[in-house]
């Protein structure tokens, strides 16, 4: 769950009053692009993306123009800009006009939890307005401090002082910064970060240290920043459609984190445990339809809710339905069996039969018996399958779903659907 | 920053100096949210293998209360305060709050206990915010906190286990005692690690389950600071996943396997699993086994292939390759494992069916005895032998039938009514009880079964039927006159026999009756049975049935049987032959878990009741002491298959081979229409009032009587219309034969003289204002409609079926004809659909055609007719109904509770 860009972010820096330049949004009218223009002689106009989505400036996905014109060719350029940084693609829907911020200095400023320190940390530079990742070590200091008192006034001074800032630049940030604690701290976030912060000379040369980009990352486990009332459609290009449904029942009860890997997989392996869903979406790869964690000893009820959300998205698609993970400590492999078993019957009652091989791999708290009930499910619906217990390696049973996989796409499948009767 | 002074110089506090410290026997414990539903199921197992180490739980409200364990009772107190209070001292506190009320939990045993040393939050999804927070609080008080999301501590050398249900709910089976220390990240992994590494003979000493959330409280450097200063431990194994920097820069003086698996995270762009496995740039998977390998020394990770090992350490991408690096690495450094290995890891299957399929032989992995103490708990489970349902609402939803609302094509057990058309009579009674179609012996020994009883000569059911005809009660009634008689006592010997088989051959490791098996245990056993198998004297019909069952004889059952008789010196019962068939017939069901052990004792009352309706059809003057309708029974024994006996008894004569197999597939159409019809609702509140919870009380005769009340002349006698309809149209003409293909008569012709006429009907009915004028019965169809030219898919694939064999039916070319001549003369907009109601009347109308025209038979007796193969057809899905309700079902689920009835008075 990540904001980047200044058209939300602007409004969450308002909240602790840091100041930032002036932005607008993409309900700008043609005179108001032009009285923008005229104040501040140049504007930018960036790309609005819903989630994390950074790089903007290198991808040339800034605009600036200095007339009407430009500025308008620019957001028609950028209105509808699609980006790709990595594997994650993503598509602009709207641009800011962000009033263009004439400056001396621009200073890089993060908060996030540190795993070195394990405690909150600063990251603070005067050479700000690159990849943080780009600058030497020497020329960023990293401040962790405690997590109950907060980022104080001086952490920022003592940071400052040791890179050697220009000495114009320290009381303004000095005051200002330490504000954004409030921001990070009291509204779940894991991550604020600005750059740049452009240092703007005001009067008396007293310089102004304006926000000119956002980035942040909320905490899904903290409810925190439900109180910000952000619409909910901002983060909604993180999830598909079944993620999204999936989500809906996530309570502490329970995993259910569910991340499409290939939309035309032909595994759906519904994963118990973090350490399982590593390593069985890495041996799986791209045969895979999703990765999830379904662990955490799920009630009955909601592992049949899920195993429905799961088929009705997935089964038509899959070769196999691979059930997977380590010896359980605590799961109760009878209800996810049980409650498993029940959805894929339900849905070969709705839907009809499909051709499939289920495998299972598991090991825990009534095993067995688990077990023995999924058995007679498959029984009943004619359903090949192989279950395996703890005692075989998980990898091993991994390249046996991945070699049933391979099977059914050399007419296994067709063969199974002549034994089912299926037309 | 601000922490107390522990161990080592570490920038922030340690107190755990030796990993032997981290469970110990003198740990005392108190648990938060003793008795949520986590920790009051896996709290007794931990108190239990450490040997009573939990002095007290908290929960608000719950003083007083307390959690039983085989150690005692643990008593539960409002507050921390107040079970100090209560004298109880305690250093270690386990957190099962929900994620808001951690950090609080945290707080509250800080502040209320000064002794407290560890603290041990198992929550899953405790924010970053309350971590920092709690890790603040328990730096500046000198606590050592592990988790959130953590399964806690355990040590196989002290028998302690901390916190979570690290080895699960039988901690000894994988926390055994040897060299290795565990860090996992994972929890699960954690034990599962545990029971590799005794695949290749390494102990552990202690286990830590790290949790994988943002902050790792206790994390691998703390944990490698203690493995060098334990005497026990001489090499760790660690679980890594990306995200955090806790592995870089690591050092220790003993070897180590590390595993870090989740190089697939870097496309993440949110957490997925683990929260804290999200990472950065610089802290992926890729990073991690750089860390690893730059400190091992290494240039590659370990494989079986390709074991690149140091002194070190070596690093692994897949836990199951774990075992053998590790023993490879103590092999550099000199050391042996624990113990001798403890099975392996290869791939054993502990279940398994290829459902008949050849699966390649790589993929062909054998069902293999599970290990200990599972291949006995497996073995258990195989006793439970037959389908096990649960109970249900059933009103409106069904076990058995159900009906595609898109195709409409109604289907029994999954299979669709077009494709058990092609099946035979006899084969979809069994199939509706047994849920698997017999093979061609099978059909063979339940046409003797079922033909057994059609004649009902002398017999109380025949006269209750004949009393009823002759009242002029329509079919259904009166056949239920006979079926009423048909009672349990009737039946008791056979459903005997039936028992007595069952509890013979159950547990046996067959499931196929007709393979071979070896059954002399058996026969010794049976001796106590002798009673329920061996006629107490002669019975001819017995003898014939013996005869027919003689001949060819596959079923395991039956040669049994007659094996049995002979040891005895005697001759099967009748009812124990009856018997032996029909759990032939259901013993693959019965043995894949498709039915119950009740269905398959009950089927013998079933065969009774199909051969009753069947039987009773015919009027009682077709019945004699050695024939019925004219056939002698032994010849009906031997050479009828129940399909022919069932036409016989309605048509009176015998049919031919294209007629057979019309009949055939008109009683297959009519099956079922889904748990909604009413039939099935008559048959499923008839099951429901008896309260099927008890299944020994549910009478299966009544339950068909249920069925056949809930016919009439608008359910089961309505086929009529269409025949009505076609008579009106072909009476006048010189057809002969319904299947005469010279038959010389211009249809479309007639159809359009008939269509215009109707167009002309129909517009004087509306100009006077008539709307219920007579409509073309079984044409049009509210869902198969709206296209240029439109059909019925069941009523194509019937017409397919027909054209395949060579079958043809002049009222259904007809009925043909009429949907385009209405089109055509604009009666109606599109050509309609010919719909499977009149496929059904034009197989029943042609069956009957030439008795009607020679003026031997009455249109009153083909809608008797009509009706009454609609009994025969339907009772299939009925009777698949009753069972599926009889033990599926509830006590009187059927019924609507007062609330949602209304008066309309």
């Amino acid at each position: 769950m990540q904001i980047t860009g200044m058209l939300w972010g602007r409004k969450l820096l308002d909240l602790v009053e840091y100041p930032h330049s002036e932005v607008r949004g993409p309900e700008l009218s043609v005179d108001d692009i032009k009285d923008m223009i005229k104040r501040h002689n140049e504007i930018f106009i960036k790309p609005v993306f819903k989630g994390g989505v950074g790089k903007k400036g290198k991808s040339g996905l800034i605009g600036r123009a200095k007339n009407f014109t430009d500025a308008l060719s620019e957001k028609e350029r950028l209105y509808f800009a699609k980006h790709k940084i990595g594997n994650i693609s993503a598509k602009s829907d709207g641009v800011t006009y962000e009033a263009a911020v004439p400056a001396d200095h621009e200073v890089y400023f993060s908060i996030s939890d540190s795993t070195i320190h394990r405690s909150p940390a600063m990251t603070l530079t005067h050479h700000g307005g690159v990849d943080i990742e780009d600058l030497p070590e020497d020329k960023i200091a990293v401040v962790p401090f405690e997590a109950l008192t907060g980022l104080k006034a001086f952490h920022v001074s003592n940071a400052l002082v040791g890179l050697g800032a220009p000495t114009a630049i320290i009381s303004p940030l000095v005051q200002n910064l330490p504000k954004l604690w409030d921001l990070y701290n009291n509204y779940g976030m894991t991550m604020l970060e600005l750059n740049p912060i452009r240092m703007m000379p005001g009067k008396g040369g007293r310089y102004a240290p304006l926000a000119c980009d956002f980035k942040c990352a909320f905490d899904q486990d903290d409810p925190a920043w439900k109180r910000l009332e952000l619409p909910l459609h901002i983060f909604a290009e993180d999830n598909s459609e079944f993620e999204q449904e999936i989500n809906q029942l996530r309570t502490y009860q329970g995993q259910s984190d569910v991340y499409v890997i290939n939309d035309r997989g032909t595994i759906t392996a519904p994963t118990f445990g973090g350490g399982a869903n590593a390593m069985v979406t890495e041996l799986l790869g791209e045969a895979a339809t999703i990765s999830s964690d379904f662990g955490g000893n799920p009630p009955y009820e909601k592992m049949h809710e899920i195993s429905n959300i799961t088929f009705k998205h997935w089964l038509e698609q899959s070769n196999v339905l691979f059930i997977i993970g380590g010896k359980a400590n605590n799961t109760d492999i009878y209800e996810t069996l049980r409650a498993i078993g029940d959805g894929l019957r339900g849905y070969f009652q709705a839907n009809g039969p499909k051709p499939l091989f289920v495998v299972v791999g598991r090991g825990g708290p009534n095993v067995i018996r688990g077990m023995g009930y999924l058995r007679d499910i498959l029984e009943a619906l004619g359903v090949p399958y192989r279950f395996f217990g703890h005692d075989s390696a998980m990898s091993e049973v991994i390249n046996y779903a991945m070699g049933i996989n391979k099977w059914m796409m050399n007419g296994g499948k067709e063969e199974i659907a002549a034994k089912m009767n299926i037309k | 920053m601000v922490h107390k002074q522990g161990v080592g110089d570490f920038p922030y506090y340690v107190g755990i100096n030796s990993l032997e410290e981290l469970a110990t026997k003198d740990d005392r414990v108190v648990v938060l949210n003793i008795l949520g539903k986590e920790s009051s199921g896996v709290t007794p197992v931990s108190n239990d293998y450490s040997g009573g180490n939990i002095v007290f739980g908290t929960g608000p409200g719950k003083s007083g209360k307390s959690l039983t364990t085989k150690n005692g009772k643990i008593p539960v107190y409002n507050s921390i305060k107040e079970g100090m209070a209560a004298g109880h001292k305690f250093n270690t506190v386990v957190v099962y709050l929900p994620p808001s009320g951690v950090k609080d939990g945290i707080a509250e045993a800080v502040r209320d206990n000064p002794g407290l040393e560890k603290a041990i939050i198992l929550t899953e999804k405790v924010s970053v915010k309350d971590s920092r927070i709690m890790r603040a609080i328990c730096q500046m008080n000198g606590v050592d906190l592990f988790g959130g999301n953590c399964l806690g501590l355990a040590d196989s050398w002290n028998h302690v286990r901390l916190g979570g249900a690290l080895g699960g709910n039988a901690p000894e089976e994988s926390l055994i005692k040897g060299s290795i220390a565990l860090f996992s990240n994972s929890g699960n992994f954690t034990t599962t690690i545990a029971v590799y590494l005794a695949t290749a003979g390494w102990g552990t000493t202690t286990s830590v389950s790290s949790g994988k959330d943002v902050y790792i409280q206790y994390g691998p450097k703390e944990f490698l600071y203690a493995l060098d200063k334990d005497d026990r431990s001489q090499a760790a194994v660690m679980y890594s996943e990306p995200g955090g920097y806790y592995e870089k820069d690591i050092k220790t003086d003993k070897p180590i396997v590390a595993c870090v698996v989740g190089r697939w995270k870097a496309k993440l762009s949110k957490a997925c699993g683990h929260a804290g496995s999200l990472a950065g740039s610089g802290d992926d998977a890729l990073a991690k086994e750089k860390w690893f390998m730059e400190y091992f020394g290494v240039d590659g990770i370990f494989t079986p292939e390709n074991p690149i090992a140091s002194k070190k350490g070596a690093l692994v991408t897949n836990i199951a390759y774990i075992p053998e690096a590790l023993t490879e690495v103590m092999k550099l450094n000199g050391k042996k494992p624990d113990f001798e290995s403890k099975g392996s890891l290869a791939l054993k299957s502990w279940f398994g069916n290829n459902q008949g399929l050849n699966l390649p032989k790589e993929l062909d992995t054998p069902v293999v005895e599970a290990i200990a103490p599972y291949n006995d708990q497996i073995e258990a489970l195989d006793k439970q032998v037959g389908a096990q349902y649960r109970r249900e609402t059933l009103k409106d939803t069904s076990g058995a039938s159900m009906m595609d609302p898109k195709s409409q094509v109604s289907k029994i057990h999954q299979v669709s009514i077009l494709d058990a058309s092609t099946k035979t009579f006899e084969a979809n009674l069994v199939f509706a009880l047994c849920r698997e179609y017999p093979n061609e012996y099978g059909e063979k020994i339940a046409n003797i079964a079922l033909n057994a009883h059609v004649n009902q000569f002398g017999q109380a059911t025949l006269a209750a039927a004949e009393a009823s005809r002759e009242n002029g009660n329509s079919p259904n009634t009166v056949v239920s006159g006979a079926v009423a008689i048909v009672g349990k006592k009737m039946v008791e010997p056979a459903m005997d026999a039936a028992k007595a088989l069952l509890s013979l051959f159950q547990f046996a490791k067959f499931s196929n009756p007709l393979g071979s098996y070896d059954y002399k245990d058996e026969l010794q056993s049976a001796k106590q049975l002798k009673d329920a198998l061996i006629a107490n004297g002669d019975d001819f019909c017995a003898d014939k049935i013996a005869d027919c069952l003689g001949q060819d004889t596959q079923s395991t059952f039956i040669k049994f049987l007659f094996d049995f008789a002979k040891q005895e010196g005697g001759k099967p019962s009748m009812d124990a032959m009856i018997a032996a068939i029909w759990i032939t017939l259901g013993w693959s069901g019965l043995k894949s878990k498709k039915i119950t052990k009740g269905t398959i004792t009950r089927l013998p009352w079933y065969s009774r009741i199909y051969s009753t309706i069947v039987g009773v059809v015919a009027s009682a003057d077709k019945h004699s002491d050695d024939s019925f309708c004219g056939v002698k029974v032994e010849k009906l024994l031997k050479e009828f298959s129940f399909t022919r006996t069932a036409f016989l008894s309605l048509m009176g004569r015998e049919p031919s081979d294209d007629e057979l197999f019309e009949f055939q597939v008109l009683l297959g159409l009519i099956i079922t229409n889904g748990p909604g019809t009413i039939s099935a609702q008559g048959s499923k509140g008839a099951v429901s009032a008896d309260g099927p919870e008890m299944p020994d009380r549910v009478q299966v005769n009544k339950a068909f009587i249920g069925f056949l009340t809930h016919t009439g002349f608008a359910h089961g006698g309505n086929g009529y219309e269409a025949a009505a309809f076609l008579i009106e149209q072909f009476k006048d003409t010189s057809l002969k034969a319904a299947d005469d293909k010279n038959h010389g008569l211009d249809l479309d012709a007639m159809a359009l003289e008939y269509s215009n006429k109707y167009k002309a009907y129909k517009a004087e009915q509306k100009t006077i204002g008539n709307l219920e004028y007579a409509k073309v019965p079984c044409i049009n169809h509210p869902i198969f409609k709206g296209k240029d030219i439109n059909f019925d898919p069941r009523e194509e694939f019937v017409r397919k079926l027909f054209k395949e064999k060579g079958i043809s039916n002049v009222f259904l070319d007809y009925y043909h004809s009429i949907v385009n001549s209405m089109f055509k003369a604009k009666v109606s907009k599109n050509v309609y659909c010919v719909n499977i109601d009149a496929v059904i009347a034009v197989i029943l109308l042609k069956m009957v055609w030439g008795e009607y025209k020679a003026g031997n038979l009455a249109e009153a007796d083909i809608e008797t007719s009509s009706f009454a193969t609609f009994l025969f057809g339907r009772m299939i899905g009925c009777a698949a109904e009753i069972d599926d309700h009889t033990f599926r079902g509830k006590n009187m689920d059927t019924r609507t509770p007062a609330s949602k009835c209304s008066y309309v008075g």
